[in-house]
């Protein structure tokens, strides 16, 4: 009696086919067998933002990741130096679309801030991951959450070589363009 | 963008002010419903105790529900061991402690009586009679807590009832509590709400489990020592020197001084007595070298004298109990604030 109760007031929302259909198509999870999938939809949190919601902001100190389940999100950069920018000083990175995710370095950083700024573009569903629920996922359940955690490295080893080789392209930029000035 | 400025302007404040008002009913609740306090406060050290233990059972594979129940009955088993085991001598030393307590007032009596002739001496003009005022204060409150210990048993066994039950949901259900209070935070503050209620779970679960490790490093120590040297019902001294030392400054100094009062009464030497403090001396270095800095110091990072006005605070708003959950409390408050302050000053680079 107490369980039906109980299991009556925090009676979950219909919308657990959405977040099982975003977390299975999504890189982090694909290694996870069917329990494993339904332990995490059972720790991410589920939010819904309205266009031009700021998701979280340059320079605010990060505690997860976000999975867009429906909608899109822009990512800005904000370049001016005081606190109140305006639009010529904001240039979208890049925009995000359902089956994207974003922010997956604040699940391995503590502390540390966000590099650029999340924004909703149209009505959107999230899907977050944060670092206290995957310590809990790696301290009660280790497999899984083993998985996890190797998927995640992995994508952050490989956002790390795009970064590089960018570099690498932007500095011959820059070489060929000094060259190209200190030519008569 | 700025038409849409007013829609989640007004849901962040419908949805803040659902959020608080929840938590400040919830507090109201505790507060004013007699014996829930000590009963939440009792589950809570439960749950932060048997939290540990539960992440290994999940671990086998066992889902929490059941994990919890497992971890009830076995729970309950122990304890009923351990019960058998100590509640015979604890009673019997309890027992001959409360017969003979007379023998302990006429004690103090004559002790304070002896000073008071030499302070008469000095101080002619006023009357001194500190050990019967003394005593007279022990046995009015022992004749108090006699005829409030029908009330007070009756109370004690609806909080004895309470405090596995609320322990038990807490284990069970407390995330998914916690997550459907999250789920009302605007998404303003949804990352700070999420880590600072984290920080606080992390910070209270180490206090607590620190604070109840230091209490029966204590006891142990003065079980031990007691025994060495030969007091009397040293079960029950170091019980109480166990409890007694979770109240900082003041609790190791109390703790002491049933056991001096008792040798001293049963005309111990000087240097008996000397051997009993020192025994009690001996576990305040062992806590203050060795616990204190190894556990709880990296726990919880206040200040002394903050301390200090926290437990004046806390004994004044709610007495023994808030001596004892000053700490927790005041570095909860710590916490929040700082973290709050941050976010809203200094979250840009």
């Amino acid at each position: 009696m107490i369980n039906y109760l109980w299991d009556n007031i925090f009676k979950k929302s219909g919308s657990a086919s959405v977040k099982s259909l975003t977390l299975k198509g999504n890189v982090l999870f694909q290694d996870l067998g069917a329990r494993e999938l339904q332990l995490i939809e059972s720790i991410v949190h589920q939010r819904n933002y309205q266009p031009g919601e700021y998701i979280f902001r340059q320079g605010e100190i990060g505690v997860g990741m976000y999975l867009l389940a429906k909608g899109a999100v822009d990512i800005i950069v904000d370049h001016g130096e005081a606190e109140e920018t305006t639009d010529k000083q904001k240039s979208v990175l890049t925009k995000l679309t359902v089956g994207d995710f974003f922010g997956e370095l604040a699940l391995v950083e503590e502390n540390g801030r966000r590099s650029a700024s999340a924004v909703a573009s149209t009505d959107c569903v999230l899907l977050g991951l944060f670092r206290p629920d995957l310590l809990h996922l790696l301290e009660s359940h280790p497999e899984g959450g083993g998985k996890v955690a190797l998927r995640l490295a992995e994508v952050l080893g490989r956002r790390l070589r795009e970064t590089t080789d960018r570099i690498a392209v932007l500095k011959n930029e820059l070489q060929h363009l000094q060259n190209q000035r200190s030519e008569p | 963008m700025k038409k849409q400025a007013i829609p989640i302007a007004r849901e962040r404040r419908w949805r803040l002010a659902g959020v608080l008002g929840i938590l400040l009913t919830g507090i109201t609740l505790i507060l004013s419903v007699d014996g829930l306090l000590v009963s939440t406060l009792a589950a809570l050290v439960l749950t932060y105790m048997l939290n540990p233990i539960l992440f290994r059972i999940e671990r086998w594979g066992i889902n929490r529900s059941f994990g919890t129940t497992l971890l009830f009955l076995v729970a309950f088993g122990l304890l009923v061991i351990v019960g058998l085991l100590l509640t015979p001598p604890l009673l019997e030393q309890t027992n001959s402690l409360v017969s003979e307590a007379p023998k302990y007032i006429d004690s103090i009596r004559n002790f304070s009586g002896k000073y008071d002739k030499v302070l008469s001496g000095y101080l002619q003009r006023y009357e001194i009679n500190v050990g019967a005022r003394v005593a007279a204060f022990i046995e009015t409150s022992l004749g108090s807590f006699l005829e409030q210990l029908p009330a007070f048993a009756g109370r004690a066994f609806t909080v004895l009832l309470l405090i596995p039950f609320l322990a038990f949901f807490m284990l069970k259900d407390g995330r998914a509590v916690s997550r459907q209070l999250l789920s009302l935070v605007p998404n303003q503050f949804f990352e700070l709400a999420l880590s600072l209620s984290h920080q606080i779970n992390v910070q209270i679960g180490g206090f607590i489990r620190a604070r109840l490790l230091e209490a029966v490093i204590v006891g142990a120590v003065v079980y031990l020592g007691l025994w060495l040297v030969g007091a009397p019902y040293p079960a029950v001294l170091a019980v109480f020197a166990g409890i007694t030392n979770l109240i900082p400054y003041v609790g190791p100094i109390v703790g002491v001084v049933p056991a001096i009062i008792i040798t001293a009464s049963n005309d111990w030497s000087t240097l008996e007595i000397a051997g009993v403090g020192s025994v009690y001396l001996i576990a305040q270095i062992i806590d203050i070298l060795f616990v204190i800095p190894l556990v709880v110091a990296r726990i919880v990072n206040l200040h002394p004298v903050t301390v200090v006005i926290a437990i004046v605070l806390g004994s004044q708003v709610l007495g023994v109990l808030g001596m004892l959950i000053s700490i927790p409390v005041a570095s909860v408050l710590k916490l929040t604030l700082t973290t709050f302050y941050g976010h809203m000053t200094q979250y840009r680079a």
